[in-house]
């Protein structure tokens, strides 16, 4: 999100936090313990809801300056051809091991491993055009660890009171279990 | 190849040589430091204890990878022992320090099958496990000071969960067994917050008071006062419980405080940068300066109000980068009095209570470093420590 946006109209016309509060109440309806299925669920509705959240804000600030974004240290060093490598384009906010480096692929789990349905999101700019597109940073889960080609992208990224934009956080929800093994960099389109 | 110089021996004579190398590794950890003390009593495996937590102690987590917690005293920087934390554990020190308290997550078939929430129990003296109680979950995610809490009183715990509902676990640990669940929408790190309950940071750039006084929550906010997504605040900020004082810090280097008095009073906040004499740290793109970093950027020693923070020259949304600087900022004169120089790229930083403090940093190389805040004189050096986040007992 351009800096020179942080507070005024564009925060009263859209506020991500709000809409992301939303959400979660949304998925609580209740304070009772939930069962795996009831957790499931409300992790399929998340799915399609948290990859909007930042093309929601673009839109509410009409044709956003994505200027900012091209300027970071990580956009500036980016490439498009190794997606083995931490600076690849869509790695600007991934946390942990690369699935291309474990088996998988860009959006492919390796073998074995259960892609999360939700996941946590980046806005990265692709340095051929340099446009800015949504990444969903979707974790394979069920393995352990796979521990190679850790890199830890932080732009943009939040603490865990603001947990979509959080990439620390286990984001094996929604899945048969949540132990973590590799992170995949899915494009969702055009910021 | 090794075994081409060896001579060949018969069966029995390799029998005997194995055997006398058996009973040679038995006595030999027997044999003291000194020749001709020799004691030729028999002995009997026994288990060290370990005394009361101590004010120069502190304790690290080995990371992502290993599991468990180190304890160390950071007056000799030797290892003491081995609080059992898992990857992704949290840690509670009983404020009485009679206990630590885990917060795990287990699957009953290792990786898969019904995944168990639960706090262990251990005695703090000899870290016997003295039992374990179930909760409704926790959020996986490790590094954080705030997700697990004991009261002042030690009796009760509070486990944050993410599922991704956003609510908080009650324990009863004089009892020790689950009380109940709160929803806590759109806030997480939280503190304890005196005659009230509760306080935790929020999305939309608030601090929540939880009060729990009642026989239902009752969740209320400050006005907004920070930028949670262009700003945030990180998430393992100070809390000097002793004054009810949050001490915060945001990625361009903003400080800020909060008494939690009958509702929290939030300051006027001030740059880290200007109270260096520097320009003040901005979102900017492509503007060059010190920031703070980490995953544990801060550590402020409470009687003195002096925070150290853990700084290095890059450009904003550089918050996860290592350190090349340690700043001692006086948070009441607003004035960084001293910047020490630190290897390693540190990005977990403690300090130590005492009246002549110990600063303890660590970064991804396991390394941790015992630091004299006053000199910047290294006094330990520690290899395979861990990553953090480091405790103390306070």
């Amino acid at each position: 999100m351009p800096a020179d946006r942080t507070t005024g109209d564009v925060m009263k016309k859209f506020n991500a936090d709000s809409l992301g509060e939303k959400v979660l109440r949304r998925f609580a309806g209740g304070t009772s313990r939930r069962g795996m299925l009831a957790r499931v669920g409300a992790a399929l509705v998340a799915a399609p809801v948290f990859p909007l959240l930042p093309v929601s804000r673009a839109e509410a600030a009409g044709k956003p300056d994505r200027s900012p974004e091209t300027k970071t240290a990580f956009a500036r060093a980016a490439q498009t051809s190794d997606d083995t490598k931490c600076n690849y384009w869509r790695y600007c906010a991934i946390d942990g091991a690369l699935c291309t480096c474990c088996g998988g692929g860009i959006h492919t789990c390796p073998p074995g491993a259960e892609p999360s349905p939700v996941s946590w999101v980046g806005t990265c700019i692709n340095p051929e055009d340099g446009k800015a597109y949504l990444i969903a940073y979707r974790d394979c889960c069920g393995k352990s660890f796979c521990n190679k080609c850790n890199c830890n992208g932080s732009d943009r990224e939040t603490q865990i009171y603001t947990p979509q934009l959080n990439n620390d956080i286990i984001w094996c929800f929604g899945t048969q279990s949540m132990e973590y093994h590799c992170s995949t960099a899915v494009l969702v389109g055009a910021a | 190849m090794k075994s081409a110089a060896m001579p060949k021996l018969s069966a029995a004579s390799a029998m005997g040589l194995a055997l006398a190398a058996t009973i040679g590794a038995i006595c030999l950890p027997a044999a003291p430091a000194l020749a001709g003390t020799a004691s030729v009593e028999p002995e009997d495996s026994d288990v060290a204890p370990l005394p009361m937590p101590k004010p120069s102690w502190f304790y690290i987590q080995r990371g992502f990878v290993q599991a468990g917690t180190g304890v160390y005293d950071s007056a000799t920087g030797k290892y003491l022992a081995q609080v059992e934390t898992p990857v992704l554990g949290d840690l509670a020190i009983d404020p009485a320090g009679k206990h630590y308290y885990v917060a795990e997550s287990v699957w009953t078939r290792r990786l898969h099958g019904k995944r168990q929430d639960f706090i262990s129990i251990y005695d703090s003296t000899g870290l016997k496990l003295e039992g374990d109680l179930d909760i409704p979950g926790r959020m996986l995610v490790g590094g954080r000071l705030h997700n697990f809490i004991v009261s002042d009183d030690g009796k009760t715990g509070y486990v944050y969960n993410f599922n991704p509902v956003s609510s908080v676990n009650v324990i009863d640990l004089a009892k020790r067994k689950f009380v109940k669940t709160f929803e806590l929408p759109g806030c997480a790190d939280i503190v304890t917050y005196p005659g009230v309950g509760l306080a935790a940071l929020c999305s939309d750039g608030s601090i929540a008071s939880i009060n729990l006084k009642g026989a239902k929550e009752e969740i209320t906010r400050t006005e907004p006062f920070f930028n949670a997504t262009n700003d945030p605040i990180f998430d393992n900020y100070a809390y000097d419980k002793s004054k009810a004082q949050m001490t915060m810090l945001t990625y361009t280097g903003l400080v800020y405080t909060a008494k939690l008095g009958a509702k929290p009073e939030v300051s006027t906040p001030f740059s880290i940068q200007e109270a260096a004499g520097i320009r003040k740290g901005d979102t900017k793109p492509l503007e060059v300066n010190w920031f703070p970093g980490g995953g544990q950027p801060l550590a402020l020693h409470y009687a003195s109000n002096h925070m150290f923070v853990l700084m290095h020259a890059g450009e904003f949304w550089s918050h996860k980068a290592g350190a090349t600087e340690i700043w001692d900022l006086d948070v009441t004169a607003h004035k960084v009095v001293k910047r020490l120089s630190v290897s390693g790229e540190p990005n977990s930083i403690q300090v130590t209570q005492e009246a002549k403090p110990h600063l303890i940093v660590a970064g991804d190389d396991e390394v941790v470093q015992v630091i004299d805040p006053a000199t910047g004189e290294v006094k330990s050096r520690i290899k395979d420590a861990g990553t953090g986040p480091i405790q103390i007992a306070e």
